[in-house]
């Protein structure tokens, strides 16, 4: 670090305090929002942060003028914790950042236009950003992480401002994304239930007002929570929504919700093309793929031990365990096919012994009494028109369209 | 409204002997009423209020919420004190004149007064109540006399010999009834003659130039009623025309005042108060100490108290230092008050001119009375509460808001008050409190830091700011009252040198503290928090009914419940901290803000609540020292081991000496209690634990303040409790408090114990209560190791045999966290019950999936894991067939968990079976499938357990709602095609209302094997 006067410090301190006037005098909010981005690491800021460590006395200069003074609540612990920040001890930025936040919904209150709604947004940012930092150094020194609860509850009371009627309104659902990326990473899903409640039952306002780019996080989310509930419909509304408005630019975060609409799209019976896997790098679901053409049970249980960990952790073991119906259906409609073309006349009758047989084959041991389970089940869900016979142990395929295509819709039983 | 009636009736007999009232009425009533009746009425609104003045609280409720045109609002309070008795009859019929001209013209409008009702002027107060609103202003004479009297009481109390002139001013103080009122002042002594007065001059002055006119009357009066007396009155109606002109404080004032009443024993003299009037009558400027004293004990004070208060401790310093004479100072505060509204640069004027004229004319004479009559001293407790419960509730918000200080020194104030009450209550009369006047001054000294804010005024800023710092460093009220004395001392010296204004207070050095015992810091301490919180539901209601009458709410029959009870006299109190607040407010705002009511209800809870801590409190503290050497060899320990805590926190010597204290409080105890049950030695030991135990709640608490991170350095392990129990049966019960080791087994025994309840024969019931009991003493004393771990894997495990989910999901999250630490114990067993759990029951897929993802690659290889995780995968899959063989095959307890959603899959199964087979299914083969029966039926041996089994599935099947026919060989056969429409869940047999079988004692027992 090159040598800095004093002179140079007061002269940084100055300027900044100046442009913060200047800009709630001028209420220009993009001047404004960028005197809060610590995580930006904009030069301002950093040589600002020089400056501050060498010259002890900011608050001194703070309320020495008016025009600074009645923003000390928020400049004051901003200094603070750009200074922590500097040194990279995230626990102390986060607190004092937290008191700035604070202070700033304080008076972001009082305003009455949105003018400021950059600014909070940088701030609800850095709340979260900055918290996830400080857990992360928390953790690493044995302590209990605990910081992204607090950015959470506060992240809440910033809602609880915007969410009502008015210019403001339209930040609600930043705050809302942010919170649901807390939620997710604390684990604490079920608190997104209020916030998305109270963001879909206000009549008053359209959702399509809202910023594109906070429609498309929220429709992510909530659609990933759809996933989890299992609410497939739903769930391909919400991601494929996602996916149509998201920023083709932005692959990274097209992968993101591929992730989830694959599995979705999977379980209602609409497959992706390879090269889609291969574009953004999901080949994990290339298997899983494959299983559901082929008809291949064992295929499907092997891509699923083999990145176990990885659909565990994204949530959607689950989802893709259950096309393992989908992949009997596959295998019976080609043991079906393959009787069609033999004995047309006798095709829709498929004894279980085929099947059992069928599977040993593909290595896959269950007995007749599991098998015959499996076909009940495919009728019971209507993956298989017809009925089975357990006297003669056979299945009576209709001659109607025997393999119902799922077309969008779930499997469901009838 | 309905209270003061009550009041009266009460008061009445008491009257005879003693007159007390408090009447404070702030009739301001309808400002607009006033703004109308100027011309004419005007006297007619000002006597309203007077009258309300007896009313006391009725007044508050009109002036705050209506109007904020301050214009009538001074409220009267005519706590009187009986003890003029004589004098106030006098006064009283003079003033009733002028008031009921007054009150005529009002009549109409104003009804809320009803007030009148209130204390002493029985006669008066009856009528007025009756009349309520209409006829309030007949009344309301009544009620002047009254307040007249009440004046004097008051001044007798504050004279306590300085004022010379007996009780003549008391009453003057009210504002717009001020005017009546002020002829009320000095009705003890003038009262006739102001009376008249005020008639003529004021009323028809009042058009023009009210005030002045009456400024005049106003002297002419008191000098005639006190002549020694003080000046202030004139002061006063100065402050009055300013008002008028700005019309909108001056309520304000008056309501204040109606507080008073309740302080009617002391307060009195301040209630004058609508207008600043009152205030200075207060503040006796000779006796500040005693003075004070006074005003805290009683309640009534109120308003005028806080425009005294103002002036009070401050002022009379000031006083001191302007003036020789004290009375002139006193005014001089109260004027800066009301000012406030108006301009306060001109009225300081005005107010310093009039200082030394007054000084020298020394009109006023509020208090002139000299020790009020001991007896008469009972505050109707009735009047009080009314007032109180109103005028608080308006009042409060206000107060809160705006002087957190002064709140904390009403608190502690009403504290004392309480105390006061209480015994004398006890002595006197049931219905009513009466307050002792023997009240030290104590207490006063809180009400000076309020003053000292409330005055903007006459002194320079720097000055205040240099008394209050002064006062600041006071801990109690010695040492406050030494310290007023040496300030007083400098004032005057100033004053006296001329450089009091011109002297840099704000460099000036604090003088050494004078000598003081240092007594209660705590209790001041203590009140303060409560003030903010409290909410009232009924101030709303208060709020709107405002201008109604007030009486038709309350009958008037309503006896006061609250008479003796502390409460009242609280709110009595009450009054007199929003009285000051008012005061603030009023310069504050400018604005009625009478609206605040709703917070009102919360000082009065407050206020009860707060005085009952300090209280208890300081007993504690007393007997600690007492105990002190008693204890002295566990104290010693104690130290030690506190002393690295201590260091770490980096206190101040003080500090550690009040934590030191505090933590004594809970030694006593704790050896007392200690004593009590066991032998010396034990006790030593017990006591030690104890103490460390609650010195480190109390070093924990004050880490929180500053420095966090020295909670981790606490040695919790010396804190912990030892168990001395040898028994190793003992019966659950929750703590509700510290545990004692002597009923606290140690691990030896516990481990015993657990044996114990392994071999036990007796019922689940028994075993539950023996682990539950277990496990609380191994939370006592923080052990974590094997045995805990063993203790409750056995209570899961016993729970799970009985299906009591709540105790096992306990157990199951403790497990949880022991296993974390490392402590070894059935891992994997409880990991698979774990995982069962979740996907029986807790049907949440998140949870199921981290707990799947939670788990090691070695935990999936152990067989109940496996177990667990194919059933999971059966479950979620739907397939029965694996199901029921998964769950024939249940490893440890897990067929427990399965159990209780076989149900549910059975049904699944079924209805499954039902769509999907055609045209039947024999039911021996659902048995089987289904897990009635076992898997395998060909074995000859089991032939009459299969028939069992197929009988059973036959039963479930028909319970269900399935069709079932015979097929040719006799066979059962299950009619799918029938059944898929006709299968229905049954309700359960042993349904409970509740719904939890497990709940119904009578169902379990009977199912536990005893």
């Amino acid at each position: 670090m090159s040598y800095l006067s004093m002179g140079e410090a007061h002269r940084r301190i100055t300027e900044y305090l100046n442009r913060f006037s200047d800009a709630v005098t001028y209420q220009n909010g993009v001047s404004f929002k960028s005197l809060f981005a610590l995580s930006s690491n904009s030069h301002f800021l950093l040589s600002l942060a020089d400056a501050l460590a060498l010259f002890n006395d900011a608050n001194r200069l703070i309320n020495q003028n008016d025009n600074y003074s009645q923003f000390s609540d928020i400049i004051v612990p901003l200094f603070r914790s750009l200074q922590h920040y500097k040194q990279s001890n995230f626990v102390e930025t986060y607190n004092a950042f937290e008191k700035t936040a604070n202070a700033f919904v304080q008076e972001f209150r009082n305003w009455e236009s949105a003018w400021a709604l950059e600014a909070l947004f940088v701030i609800v940012y850095e709340i979260r950003v900055l918290a996830e930092k400080a857990d992360r150094q928390l953790a690493s020194n044995g302590k209990s992480p605990e910081k992204l609860k607090g950015a959470g509850s506060l992240l809440m009371k910033v809602f609880g401002i915007l969410a009502g009627k008015g210019a403001k309104r339209v930040g609600a659902l930043y705050v809302t994304c942010q919170l649901f990326k807390i939620y997710f990473k604390l684990g604490t899903v079920h608190l997104c239930r209020s916030v998305i409640r109270s963001i879909e039952t206000a009549r008053i306002f359209d959702f399509e007002e809202f910023p594109k780019r906070d429609k498309v996080t929220y429709m992510y989310y909530t659609g990933r929570l759809e996933v989890f509930n299992e609410n497939f419909p739903a769930a391909d509304h919400k991601l494929s929504y996602a996916l149509k408005h998201c920023n083709p630019q932005h692959e990274a975060n097209i992968r993101m919700i591929l992730k989830y609409l694959i599995p979705v799209k999977l379980s209602i019976g609409i497959l992706p093309n390879h090269r889609l896997l291969e574009k953004y790098n999901l080949l994990e679901y290339g298997n899983i793929v494959q299983a559901l053409k082929r008809g291949d049970p064992r295929l499907l249980r092997r891509a699923l031990q083999d990145h176990e960990d990885w659909f565990l952790r994204s949530g959607v073991y689950l989802v893709l365990e259950k096309i393992e119906l989908q992949v009997f259906q596959r295998l019976v409609k080609k043991i079906y096919i393959i009787q069609k073309q033999r004995d047309p006349s006798r095709a829709h009758q498929v004894k279980l012994e085929v099947i059992v047989k069928a599977l040993k084959w593909l290595e896959i041991d269950m007995d007749v009494d599991e098998v015959e389970c499996i076909m009940a089940m495919l009728i019971f869900k209507n993956l298989v028109k017809g009925y089975f016979a357990h006297k003669s142990k056979v299945a009576v395929l209709s001659k109607q369209d025997p393999f119902p295509k799922l077309n969008g819709k779930p499997v469901t039983s009838v | 409204m309905a209270n003061e009636g009550t009041h009266t009736e009460t008061l009445a007999p008491v009257e005879s002997h003693l007159f007390e009232n408090r009447l404070v009425d702030a009739s301001q009533h309808q400002t607009s009423s006033y703004a109308t009746t100027t011309s004419g009425p005007e006297a007619v609104s000002w006597t309203v209020q007077s009258s309300t003045a007896n009313g006391v609280y009725s007044n508050p409720t009109y002036q705050y919420d209506q109007h904020p045109q301050p214009p009538g609002r001074s409220v009267q309070e005519g706590q009187s004190v009986s003890s003029v008795a004589g004098n106030t009859s006098n006064l009283g019929t003079a003033n009733a004149p002028q008031d009921y001209n007054a009150y005529t013209s009002y009549a109409n409008s104003s009804n809320p007064y009803g007030y009148g009702s209130s204390t002493g002027y029985s006669g008066y107060y009856n009528s007025y109540q009756q009349q309520q609103p209409n006829h309030a202003y007949s009344q309301p004479v009544g009620a002047y006399q009254n307040t007249g009297a009440p004046y004097q009481p008051i001044s007798s109390f504050q004279s306590t010999g300085s004022y010379a002139g007996s009780a003549t001013y008391s009453s003057t103080y009210y504002n717009p009834a001020d005017y009546q009122t002020t002829g009320g002042y000095q009705n003890s002594n003038g009262y006739p003659n102001q009376a008249p007065v005020w008639n003529n001059g004021s009323y028809s002055s009042y058009s023009s130039h009210p005030y002045t006119s009456y400024a005049p009357d106003s002297n002419s009066s008191y000098s005639s009623g006190a002549a020694a007396t003080s000046v202030q009155y004139q002061q006063q109606y100065t402050q009055w025309a300013d008002y008028y002109s700005q019309t909108e404080v001056s309520c304000a004032p008056g309501t204040e005042n109606l507080t008073v009443p309740s302080s009617s024993t002391l307060g009195c003299p301040v209630s004058a108060a609508t207008s600043g009037y009152a205030t200075p009558n207060n503040q006796p400027p000779q006796s500040y100490p005693q003075f004070w004293g006074q005003e805290s004990s009683t309640p009534a004070a109120p308003s005028f108290q806080p425009a005294a208060v103002n002036s009070g401790d401050y002022d009379s310093y000031w006083k001191h230092g302007a003036q020789t004479s004290s009375q002139i100072i006193q005014t001089n505060p109260i004027q800066p008050n009301y000012q406030s509204h108006l301009d306060l640069n001109s009225s300081y004027d005005k107010f310093q001119d009039q200082q030394k004229t007054i000084s020298s004319q020394g009109t006023n004479l509020y208090f002139p009375l000299p020790p009020p009559p001991p007896p008469p001293q009972q505050v109707n407790p009735a009047p009080l509460q009314c007032a109180p419960s109103l005028d608080t509730k308006q009042v409060s918000k206000f107060q809160i808001p705006t002087n957190p200080r002064i709140a904390s020194n009403l608190a502690f104030e009403q504290s004392k008050t309480e105390k006061d009450s209480s015994t004398s209550s006890a002595a006197m009369k049931p219905a009513y409190i009466a307050v002792s006047l023997t009240k030290p001054t104590e207490k006063v000294s809180s009400n000076d830091a309020a003053n000292s804010i409330l005055k903007p005024g006459i002194f320079p800023k720097s000055l205040r700011g240099y008394v209050e710092r002064a006062l600041a460093r006071c801990k109690d009220d010695k040492q406050m009252a030494a310290c007023q004395a040496v300030m007083k001392e400098m004032i005057t010296r100033a004053t006296a040198d001329c450089t009091l204004c011109t002297r840099d207070w704000d460099m000036e050095p604090l003088f050494p503290m004078p000598d003081a015992d240092a007594v209660n810091k705590d209790n001041s301490l203590s009140s303060t928090h409560d003030f903010v919180l409290p909410k009232s539901k009924k101030s709303p209601r208060r709020s709107k009914s405002r201008w109604e009458p007030l009486a038709e709410e309350k009958p008037v029959d309503h006896p006061v419940p609250i008479s003796n009870d502390h409460p009242v006299k609280y709110s009595s109190w009450v009054p007199n901290e929003k009285d000051r607040k008012l005061v603030v407010e009023n310069k504050e705002t400018k604005e009625d803000s009478w609206k605040n009511t709703k917070f009102s209800p919360l000082l009065q809870r407050i206020s009860s609540k707060a005085p009952q801590r300090p209280f208890k409190k300081q007993r504690l503290a007393d007997a600690s020292i007492a105990h002190e050497n008693s204890n002295a060899s566990s104290d010693s320990d104690k130290e030690q081991s506190l002393g690295a805590y201590y260091s770490a926190v980096n206190d101040t010597p003080e500090e550690l000496k009040r934590r030191e204290i505090r933590s004594k409080r809970f030694d006593l105890g704790q050896a007392q209690r200690t004593e009590n049950n066991h032998s010396r030695k034990k006790n030593a030991r017990a006591g030690n634990l104890y103490n460390r135990r609650a010195s480190a709640l109390v070093l924990s608490k004050s880490f929180d303040d500053g420095v966090s991170k020295a909670v981790e350095d606490i040695d919790w392990d010396a804190l912990t409790v030892k168990g001395t129990c040898q028994e190793i049966e003992k019966r659950y019960l929750r703590l509700t408090s510290a545990p004692d080791p002597a009923t606290v087994r140690p691990e030896e025994i516990l481990e015993k114990a657990l044996l114990m309840v392994q071999n036990s024969q007796r019922n689940y019931l028994y075993k539950c209560d023996q682990l539950k009991s277990i496990r609380q003493d191994l939370t006592v004393q923080r052990i974590h190791n094997q045995l805990t771990v063993k203790v409750y894997e056995t209570h899961a495990r016993l729970a799970l045999e009985v299906g009591d989910l709540p105790e096992y999901n306990q157990c199951q999250s403790q497990l949880k966290a022991l296993y974390a630490e490392g402590i070894e114990g059935s891992y994997m067993e409880f990991a698979a019950y774990n995982l069962l759990c979740v996907i029986m029951h807790s049907n949440n897929y998140r949870e199921l999936l981290s707990s799947m993802a939670r788990l090691s690659v070695d935990s999936k290889k152990d067989e109940a894991v496996k177990h667990a995780l194919a059933v999971r995968a059966a479950v979620t899959s739907g397939n029965y067939v694996a199901f029921f063989r998964l769950y024939k095959a249940a490893p440890n307890l897990n067929t427990c968990l399965m159990d209780l959603y076989v149900e549910k899959m059975r049904y699944k199964a079924v209805t499954c079976m039902c769509r999907s087979y055609r045209p039947t299914l024999p039911v021996s083969y659902v048995s089987q499938i289904l897990g009635f029966s076992t898997a395998v039926p060909s074995i000859e041996a089991n032939d009459e357990k299969e028939s069992a089994a197929l009988e059973e599935c036959l039963e479930w099947l028909k319970a269900h709602g399935a069709s079932i026919i015979a097929d040719n060989n006799g066979d059962m056969m299950l009619d799918t095609k029938v059944s898929s429409t006709s299968l229905f869940v049954p309700e359960p047999e042993d349904a409970v209302a509740h719904g939890d079988a497990n709940l119904d004692v009578n169902d379990f027992l009977a199912k536990a094997p005893l």
